[in-house]
């Protein structure tokens, strides 16, 4: 049967090659899109030169992957043992999280110098936040009465985290380390695009800037495969460890029923003066030269000058009149084809699997694809950043609607309600808090996708003014831009965050600890 | 094994605005069997939460011999047997049971005997997921018992159970702590469950709880389905349902 169902997909596989192939053949456009031939030339002519890049970016990928999920599991940790530190610490990695790793770029180039060290942290940076808040929900998926039976054998909070919450969180941390190959994978490639001697990062971005279609192809194709191997492997590795998948992986902003706006406002602020008193003390720790490592207080300098600040702002505009429709565009796609896909449920099973597949992608990679096929406008970034948001709103949404308990569909059903009322009125509120968790974790992916792009090819934007001042080493502008888009993304997750609680406080009062 | 008493002593705890119990007072008999009955909601497990020590009392006290409920617990003398089974999922069968006597400290060597006893054979490897609701009770029975407790406490511990299967382990499962001297309170919907099982039974108010009635299952025979049919228990079990009728 297996050899069958091989054979099949063989098959598929090859017709679809060959699909492909004479689409190319027929089509005027051979300057955009690359037939397989094409790039089965491209790859066995530089078989050695990209076997070295690929070997590289993912080393880079590899020792990213491992310090980021040994930082997240580090602070799940000290989050658990020091409740009081959660809400401070999660702010402080969000607001990290929130700097898009195009504009941590190049400031790592210029602290590190020359080397792997910015392709690495990178590819930490892009794994820690998410790794983290998988093990937060899985260290908390504990059921009340698993911690009543350790008390009734006068067990403490530590026997309770060594025989219960660790092993609860296992399959919750397998499916953070599963997201984080191709995050990984993406953080460091994003460090080559900033500037490194060799890897696929740099490759791509020579194709890209020299219109080498096949060689954009070839590298965006083969970087997808790689991430997706490393996701697969992983996913393997999981299924084999835990052998069962977990329940809910994304859930609500925890809230403490007391907080006044007072409060928060409060908490803010102190994340603000700690994010500038760690900036500044890291820069005189490590006694940084002053011209390339900008303290605070140059940058405020700098941003008080009139000229200084309206360069930035109206970049700024630009770049997030950018985002916001692809950011709008993917969210919406995403629930309502989760929507469509479960009012026919055959159809739904077969797309599954691709849309997991295809959340494994850094989409990142395939970007200059898309800015070929789209142009170098509003459309090609529109499509990109929405092409980024789109997948994992879907997969989140559609696990989402599968919250609905099965004992409501039956109760639907008693009454003769058809599958349009069952969604309005039972999926869709169970929904919810699912597309909101992906909604604020679309933020920063818009960000980064944006910039990206315009770092990578349209020449507009926050993007390009990084890219333009760090190679004329306006170092005050490049700090600039990147703490204004931190302060941007911050807010902007803090603004969805919002909305979300406001909405849920109706639907979905219970996901609301 | 010398199984202690149990004094509760003007018991009082509230949740917010409600007042779960109220001032009760009770001193269950070493290695005897009592059974808290009443209506949903009443505060009964409550009362065997605050003897489990995982709640506090606001005011009254609860001691166990001479020793508060924590102390008990620490030395592994308690256990305790929730409305839900709350099995660990990553466990098998024999490994949930198992764990009771892990947390406990004290040797899993019963886990097979226990785990024919309350008629789970052949299921030793499964995970709780494969389980149905009333296997997975048994299963956290079986988890109760294994540590040999002083103090054993179920919180209605055959809810989920089938009436057959019921039946037989209210029949098979109190030898074997009557055996142990082991102190066990019950709480249970059930008017003859709370006959078959126990020395005495004590009727709850509504919320807050404090004791309607107070009777003591004294009949003779052995405690098997015909020891429910015997005029003694028959009167017992009119007595005890015009006290929650409010009769």
């Amino acid at each position: 049967m297996i050899g069958v169902n091989l054979w099949r997909k063989l098959l598929a596989a090859g017709a679809l090659l060959l699909l492909w192939e004479g689409a190319v053949a027929l089509s005027s456009d051979a300057v955009l899109i690359s037939s397989p031939s094409d790039i089965a030339g491209y790859l066995s002519e530089n078989f050695a030169l990209i076997a070295r890049a690929s070997v590289e970016t993912s080393r880079n990928a590899f020792w990213g992957f491992l310090w980021g999920n040994a930082a997240a599991i580090v602070l799940s940790a000290t989050m658990l043992v020091l409740p009081r530190s959660e809400r401070f610490l999660l702010a402080l990695a969000l607001l990290v999280f929130c700097v898009p790793l195009i504009a941590s770029g190049p400031i790592l180039r210029v602290l590190y110098g020359p080397g792997t060290g910015p392709q690495v942290t990178l590819a930490a940076l892009a794994v820690y936040y998410t790794t983290l808040l998988a093990l937060l929900v899985g260290l908390r998926a504990v059921s009340q009465n698993w911690i009543d039976l350790m008390r009734v054998y006068g067990r403490g909070p530590l026997a309770t985290l060594m025989r219960v919450r660790a092993r609860a969180s296992l399959p919750y941390l397998f499916v953070g380390l599963q997201i984080s190959a191709p995050a990984a994978f993406l953080g460091a490639m994003i460090g080559e695009f900033t500037g490194a001697e060799r890897g696929l990062g740099v490759l791509t971005l020579r194709a890209m800037r020299g219109l080498e279609t096949d060689a954009t192809w070839s590298l965006a194709l083969l970087s997808a495969a790689i991430a997706m191997t490393g996701y697969g492997a992983l996913g393997w590795l999981g299924r084999r460890a835990v052998g069962y998948a977990p329940e809910i992986l994304l859930s609500a902003p925890r809230q403490d029923a007391d907080q006044t706006w007072w409060r928060s406002l409060g908490q803010t602020l102190l994340i603000v003066a700690c994010v500038v008193a760690v900036w500044q003390l890291t820069m005189d720790a490590f006694d940084l030269n002053r011209f390339f490592a900008k303290r605070p207080g140059d940058v405020w300098g700098f941003l008080i000058v009139a000229e200084n600040r309206d360069t930035l702002v109206a970049a700024l505009a630009q770049t997030l009149g950018s985002a916001l429709p692809g950011y709008l565009a993917g969210l919406s796609l995403g629930a309502g084809l989760a929507a469509l896909l479960i009012l026919w449920p055959g159809l739904a099973q077969a797309t599954l699997p691709f849309a997991v597949a295809l959340r494994a992608i850094p989409i990142i990679t395939t970007a200059p694809l898309l800015v070929l096929g789209f142009g170098r406008g509003l459309a090609g970034t529109t499509v990109v950043v929405a092409v980024m948001i789109f997948f994992p709103t879907l997969v989140a949404c559609q696990q989402g609607l599968r919250q609905t308990p099965g004992q409501v569909a039956d109760l639907f059903r008693s009454y003769g309600a058809g599958r349009f009322v069952f969604l309005c009125k039972a999926q869709i509120p169970a929904m919810l808090p699912a597309f909101f968790a992906s909604a604020r974790m679309a933020v920063p992916a818009a960000l980064l996708a944006v910039t990206t792009v315009e770092w990578l090819a349209t020449g507009k934007g926050v993007g390009v003014l990084m890219a333009t001042t760090s190679s004329t080493s306006n170092y005050n502008m490049l700090w600039s831009c990147v703490a204004a888009l931190a302060g941007v993304a911050a807010a902007a997750y803090a603004l969805v965050a919002a909305l979300e609680r406001a909405i849920l406080r109706v639907y979905a009062s219970e996901q609301l600890t | 094994m010398i199984s202690p008493d149990i004094i509760c002593d003007a018991v009082t705890k509230s949740f917010g605005a409600t007042q779960a119990v109220s001032e009760f007072s009770a001193t269950l008999k070493a290695g005897h069997t009592t059974a808290l009955v009443g209506p949903s909601g009443c505060g009964k497990s409550t009362i065997l939460r605050m003897i489990a020590g995982l709640e506090t009392p606001e005011r009254g006290e609860v001691l166990v011999g001479d020793e508060a409920p924590d102390a008990v617990a620490r030395r592994g003398a308690l256990a305790m047997s929730f409305q839900d089974p709350s099995l660990l999922p990553w466990r098998s069968v024999s490994a949930n049971i198992a764990l009771g006597a892990e947390l406990a400290r004290k040797p899993a060597d019963q886990v097979d005997h226990l785990i024919d006893l309350v008629g789970l054979s052949g299921f030793a490897d499964h995970r709780p997921a494969a389980l149905s609701g009333g296997m997975r009770q048994r299963a956290a029975i079986a988890r109760s018992l294994i540590s040999k407790p002083e103090v054993l406490l179920l919180d209605e511990p055959f809810g989920a159970v089938d009436a057959i299967t019921r039946r037989r382990l209210n029949v098979d499962l109190p030898p074997l702590w009557r055996a142990r001297g082991t102190t066990v309170v019950l709480v249970t919907h059930s008017v003859e469950e709370a006959l078959l099982l126990s020395d005495r039974v004590i009727v709850l108010s509504s919320r807050p709880a404090s004791v309607v009635a107070d009777i003591a299952v004294d009949a003779p025979g052995p405690r098997d389905s015909a020891f429910l049919d015997t005029p003694a228990v028959q009167d017992h079990a009119r007595a005890l349902y015009s006290a929650l009728e409010g009769r």
